[in-house]
């Protein structure tokens, strides 16, 4: 008996210690996704988009009984956190996600800076990060292995416009080579953006020329003496890359300065319904612009058809804009590497994303993370123009089109005959 | 010569509404003695009150500058005699008054928040995008009235220091305010009456802003930052000195784009520069440091 003592406490001890071990796992009944938000702040506006997506997204899967994990439905937490708009906060708020909520994954806030500064923390706790938010290439490039991001980057959406600029001038209506006042914001966003212009007019063998290149401070108070040198250089297009304040405050100078370029762009700005407010249709008319998404691929892409009726059938009707649909698009596909992975181990859902590929609500309607662009998405942007009617019809790629764009723009013509 | 001819232009126009920003601030640093940190808050109240009076009643942008700055003048009346009032005066409450001042800008900012939102806001009206052609050039009519604005505030301060009893109890406050007491100047009295002088004229600074550009409840920053080095660059306290100063600042921001390779994005630091070189060159300002000028 004296010799079976030991033993007996040592088994206890084992099956307690078994008992313990094995007790979380039993009691996890749901999955706790972590988020930050910039729900006030500079970025609220937005940020308030992207939580509608959010919310769509867990509302849909938790309405079907939740994920299917290794054969075991599993509902979804959303833990969602205002980071105020600013680094340190996301920061510091997605280290409490991790280590004090516990959470088993987290999705990304809005805004290139704070998704860089979150994604660090990330990196650093070793958990799946999937965002739509970031969109400079700056994030990928530092060989992260848990940041995934949906943003293409900014350079695409320089290449997708050239790509339609490059159609006109193929067909005749613009000139050969085409002369470039290339102007954007000194920021990640403006460098990406004027990588993709000038390597695509290196591209062009002659077919392109940067007369003037030249960056701009955020938030900038007047422009006459940038605008000064763009009207000098008398170029063929004006190019510029703007968030929509400097968009609004350019665009007002570009117009009293009586300015006309063949082809006007403010990167991924021209659209907005505060920019026409602020300035005017006639005034905005003929701007091309290029975004990440437009609710106008409903009528391509049937994932993206469906997720606009669900948002419109939830929001009042409302169409979705870009920030919503990455929003959703973003959770979905975390939701959708849980399910393939079949498990909640970070590591098995990290490779399941680093591998996988599904039909998307994006333009080209494919969805992967390539590896060679640091897990970034790099799917085609839809490029839009401002039409007369008020309308912002897709011009391109052909197969997204809805309408032919226009060029040169013929609100140069009508000034010059006054 | 015409492109030089048009960056002048633009230079003056720009000095106007950087003018107009700073006279506030100088006011109330050469009375006294407080950084007003509150000035970028009052600026985007401003900008807001302009375009809310635009957007419900439809009041002219240039028109309701007269309402919102007798709402911000009595507001900071209240604010000097809720609070600047009990910190102590001089260097001792420097520290104290950056604190609190800083304190009611976050206030105000956050308020904004929550009435308007993060969203920008912009001002149109019939003439947003109207030009006069001056010299071959094409002259924003918003600029040409901010500009002429400016002036006018410039005036009204010259004669309100020069020609009035008001002015004249401001001008002596601000040399020695114990000399004012034993002579029966009601020192608080003028001291509220310039704190409110001061946060009309932001104010009015902030509407007339908003006129030309968009802006959203963190509206107030950049031009609080470009309002300090134009009232240092003037020497703190000179009223024409800040009008000279803006002047200076704007060209320097203007005329940098002619300086080949020079990138743009850096046209707002040449001011800090210039802060930095007059700061340790000549620590009154360009004009030396006068006491209300």
């Amino acid at each position: 008996m004296d010799i079976l003592r030991p033993a007996t406490k040592l088994a206890a001890a084992a099956v307690c210690c078994a008992a313990v071990a094995t007790a979380p796992a039993r009691a996890q009944t749901e999955i706790k996704i972590g988020a930050t938000l910039p729900l006030t702040g500079a970025e609220s506006r937005i940020g308030g988009f992207y939580k509608e997506g959010y919310d769509l997204a867990f509302e849909e899967w938790n309405k079907k009984g939740g994920l299917d994990v290794g054969g075991k439905k599993m509902k979804l937490n959303l833990q969602l956190l205002d980071d105020t708009s600013t680094q340190a906060t996301a920061a510091s708020l997605a280290d409490r996600l991790i280590n004090s909520e516990k959470v088993n994954f987290l999705l990304g806030t809005y805004a290139t800076n704070l998704v860089e500064a979150q994604s660090v923390v990330a990196e650093q706790n070793e958990i799946p990060y999937v965002n739509g938010g970031g969109a400079a290439t700056a994030i990928y490039k530092r060989g992260y292995k848990w940041v995934f991001g949906l943003l293409s980057p900014v350079e695409i959406l320089a290449t997708s416009m050239m790509e339609w600029v490059d159609s006109e001038q193929k067909a005749g209506k613009l000139p050969k080579p085409a002369s470039i006042a290339l102007v954007w914001e000194n920021t990640s966003h403006g460098k990406d953006f004027r990588k993709g212009v000038t390597e695509f007019a290196e591209k062009s063998k002659g077919g392109y020329k940067v007369v003037v290149d030249e960056s701009f401070e955020l938030g900038g108070k007047d422009f006459s003496a940038l605008l000064d040198k763009v009207k000098a250089a008398n170029a063929d297009m004006f190019l510029a890359d703007a968030h929509l304040p400097d968009y609004i405050t350019m665009q007002r100078q570009y117009v009293t300065a009586g300015m006309c370029n063949k082809v006007i762009s403010y990167g991924a700005r021209g659209p907005e319904k505060q920019a026409t407010d602020a300035l005017g249709k006639e005034h905005v008319q003929y701007i091309v612009s290029a975004v990440w998404w437009s609710s106008q691929l409903a009528d391509k892409n049937k994932l993206a058809g469906d997720f606009v009726q669900k948002f419109k059938a939830k929001y009042g009707g409302r169409n979705p804009e870009w920030y919503q649909a990455l929003g959703y698009e973003t959770a979905r596909t975390l939701f959708t590497a849980i399910e393939k992975a079949g498990s909640l181990d970070r590591e098995k859902v990290r490779q399941t994303l680093a591998q996988l590929k599904i039909p998307s609500i994006l333009p080209g309607g494919e969805l992967d993370f390539p590896a060679k662009f640091g897990q970034q998405v790099h799917a085609p942007f839809v490029v839009q123009q401002n039409m007369p009617d008020g309308k912002s019809p897709i011009i391109a790629p052909p197969d997204s089109a809805l309408a032919k764009g226009i060029a040169p723009n013929p609100s140069c013509a009508k000034s010059a005959s006054k | 010569m015409q492109h030089f001819a048009e960056l002048f232009i633009a230079s003056v126009l720009l000095a106007g509404l950087y003018a107009a920003m700073a006279f506030g601030l100088g006011l109330i640093y050469g009375v006294l003695r407080i950084v007003n940190l509150a000035h970028g808050g009052v600026i985007m109240a401003g900008a807001y009150a302009g375009w809310w009076l635009y957007e419900t009643v439809g009041l002219d942008p240039y028109l309701s500058l007269i309402p919102v700055a007798a709402a911000a003048f009595l507001f900071g009346v209240v604010i000097y005699r809720l609070l600047v009032r009990r910190l102590p005066r001089g260097a001792a409450g420097g520290v104290q008054s950056l604190l609190l001042l800083f304190g009611v800008w976050l206030i105000l900012r956050n308020i904004a928040y929550l009435l308007f939102t993060g969203n920008d806001q912009t001002l149109r009206t019939s003439y947003s995008t109207k030009a006069l052609s001056l010299a071959n050039a094409s002259i924003s009519v918003n600029r040409v009235a901010v500009f002429f604005i400016a002036l006018a505030i410039l005036l009204f301060l010259h004669l309100l220091l020069r020609k009035t009893y008001l002015g004249k109890a401001i001008r002596a406050v601000a040399q020695n305010p114990d000399s004012c007491t034993l002579v029966g100047i009601p020192i608080e009295r003028i001291y509220a009456l310039t704190f409110g002088i001061g946060t009309a004229l932001a104010a009015a600074g902030g509407l007339l802003g908003a006129t030309l550009f968009p802006f959203s409840p963190s509206f107030g920053s950049a031009e609080l930052l470009k309002s300090f080095v134009v009232v240092v660059l003037g020497g703190l306290g000179s009223i024409a000195g800040t009008a000279i100063a803006a002047l200076i600042l704007a060209m320097v921001e203007i005329f940098s784009i002619l300086i080949p390779g020079f990138p743009v994005y850096l046209t707002a630091a040449v001011g800090f520069v210039l802060l930095v070189l007059v700061l340790v060159l000549r620590p009154g300002g360009l004009f030396g440091q006068r006491v209300l000028g």
